[in-house]
């Protein structure tokens, strides 16, 4: 019996009892997080350039097969402002590189910068895209409902779940304070220390109109039980079937055979 | 065995696991406002992370950095995401065990001068000084050491006694400002403790920003560590000198915010915490005081 039918058996709406589909969307959350893991550790623990490429090729394909390659590519974007940053840092200022493209005035861009400079970016994209990939595939409720099966404890549960509730709408009221301190004279565009002074008339409100709720919510989480002891009963859990479990210990041995292979030396 | 699960537990009440998703998204708000609209070469996300140290302890305090960073890296849409932030978890992981040590020895309590405080103030700034010089020394002015490990002339070295010297300026400042303007020896602990953090991070990190960025990690800091690579620094040692600039200066003002917020918030709110008996004054001083919900409207 499945857990989908379980749950539709015990009577519960379909938005609760409903798992996702589609191409990778529906592993497993923990298999997904133990590819990713076996991901980043290959892009940084293969040599040279065999990782990195290895692992955005195999990133790549489950993105598009999953078609969430449009999400990957705006992750990709967001991390263009550090991959400009490696590129040039590197490009003109790797310590003992002695190989010049061409001379620039003072500066001297070198091969051996460009070289290390590529690969550290294809290390940074593979790790950014495998962690990107999950995150797209993975429903936050479904990850936490997953992790609680598992036997994370209803604390963590709560604090995971509740902060990324919460980011959204202190985000918006941070917002609504700068308009709102700018009004009364903050400078947010002069000079550096003039902006500094703007720390306190933003960080005050921001922390103090959150604590305003810590009082409300602990009262709302003690009346209903959330001290009592005993496991919680979890309306809904992802799918686990034995393809998932079978590539999940393939991924962590694989991981552990990659970690004692490069500790051992014999990965170069 | 039977003392340590209860000092486990007494850290994770019911009103920390609500106060630790509330810093969890103070961290990435203030972190993202603070490069988003005032633009400062500080990061500023780890107020939630000190506060919930400070006031729950250690553990409470490391976990809330660690999970921080984790779900800004990784279970937060673009253009808040920032996947880059991840790998630091291990660093706000100690930010927080390290104030959560700052809360239980009272260093965050308000302590409006008296001679002993005083006393004890100059000599906090004496050990602090002491330690932040025998490190700075250790990694900046050594002309030998410099020369040694990277056959370059050791002329970068003053800069580095630059940037060593803007730190210990911003320190300074910092503390004038809390001796003399609020009068409050507590705050001169604070930023001390602060100091302190901002050292450990900056040790911790440069490894981490080393191996998986090369070295630069998108934001104005980069500068700092492509100045230092030009005077021929290793990568590791780039970003460490940059780290033990940047840092402890944002450490500093950190805590010296936290400091601030924890002092205008009122007893009875703090007192519920578990060690929020030792961040609060000695005496009432109800001029000083507001809940949350005062505090906010003010």
């Amino acid at each position: 019996m499945t857990v989908a039918s379980t749950a539709a058996d015990a009577g519960l709406p379909d938005y609760v009892a409903r798992q996702p589909s589609g191409f990778y969307r529906s592993v497993n959350p923990g298999t997904k997080l133990a590819v990713a893991a076996l991901e980043v550790v290959a892009a940084f623990l293969l040599p040279g350039w065999v990782g990195p490429l290895l692992v955005l090729a195999v990133v790549l394909a489950t993105a598009a097969a999953a078609r969430r390659l449009r999400g990957l590519g705006t992750i990709a974007l967001t991390t263009s402002p550090i991959v400009g940053s490696i590129l040039l840092v590197n490009l003109f200022l790797l310590p003992g590189a002695s190989d010049p493209i061409a001379r620039l005035g003072p500066l001297a861009p070198t091969w051996s910068g460009l070289w290390f400079g590529l690969q550290t970016v294809a290390r940074l994209m593979a790790f950014s895209l495998a962690i990107g990939l999950v995150y797209l595939t993975t429903a936050v409720d479904d990850l936490l409902a997953d992790l609680a099966r598992r036997g994370l404890g209803r604390r963590a549960i709560f604090v995971v779940g509740a902060a990324v509730q919460m980011v959204p709408a202190t985000i918006e009221r941070a917002g609504e304070i700068v308009d709102a301190q700018r009004s009364r004279g903050m400078d947010t565009e002069g000079r550096i220390w003039r902006r500094a002074r703007g720390v306190l008339p933003l960080a005050a409100p921001v922390v103090f109109g959150a604590l305003a709720e810590v009082e409300e919510r602990t009262m709302a989480l003690e009346a209903r039980a959330f001290s009592a002891p005993g496991r919680q009963t979890l309306l809904r859990v992802p799918a686990d079937r034995p393809v998932h479990r079978a590539i999940r210990w393939a991924a962590i041995l694989a991981l552990v055979v990659i970690v004692v292979l490069r500790a051992t030396g014999r990965l170069g | 065995m039977d003392f340590l699960m209860r000092w486990v537990r007494r850290q994770f009440t019911t009103r920390v696991i609500v106060l630790m998703p509330v810093a969890i998204a103070i961290n990435i708000v203030l972190g993202a406002a603070v490069q988003q609209w005032l633009k400062l070469p500080i990061y500023l996300d780890s107020i939630g992370t000190i506060l919930v140290g400070v006031l729950a302890g250690p553990l409470a305090g490391a976990l809330t950095g660690i999970l921080s960073n984790l779900i800004w890296g990784y279970l937060l849409p673009s253009p808040v995401g920032s996947t880059t932030i991840g790998p630091f978890a291990v660093t706000a992981g100690v930010i927080g065990l390290l104030a959560g040590l700052w809360g239980q020895f009272g260093l965050f309590r308000p302590r409006r001068s008296r001679v002993a405080s005083v006393l004890g103030a100059v000599v906090a700034v004496v050990m602090v000084g002491a330690l932040a010089l025998y490190t700075y020394v250790r990694a900046y002015a050594s002309p030998d050491q410099f020369s040694v490990n990277t056959s370059y002339a050791a002329a970068s070295i003053d800069q580095s006694r630059a940037f060593f010297l803007a730190v210990m300026v911003v320190y300074v400042v910092l503390v004038a400002w809390a001796l003399f303007l609020r009068r409050d020896v507590g705050a001169v602990y604070a930023i001390g403790a602060g100091l302190v953090t901002g050292i450990v991070a900056a040790i911790v990190s440069a490894p981490i920003a080393a191996v998986v960025y090369g070295g630069v990690t998108g934001g104005g800091t980069d500068a700092v560590v492509a100045a230092f690579r030009t005077g021929g620094d290793s990568l590791y040692s780039a970003t460490l000198k940059q780290g033990l600039l940047s840092d402890p200066m944002d450490k500093m003002i950190t805590s010296y915010v936290v400091f601030f917020i924890v002092g205008s918030l009122s007893r009875r709110f703090v007192s519920r915490f578990p060690n929020g008996d030792r961040a609060i004054a000695d005496a009432p001083n109800d001029a000083h005081e507001a809940s949350p919900e005062t505090a906010a409207e003010s």
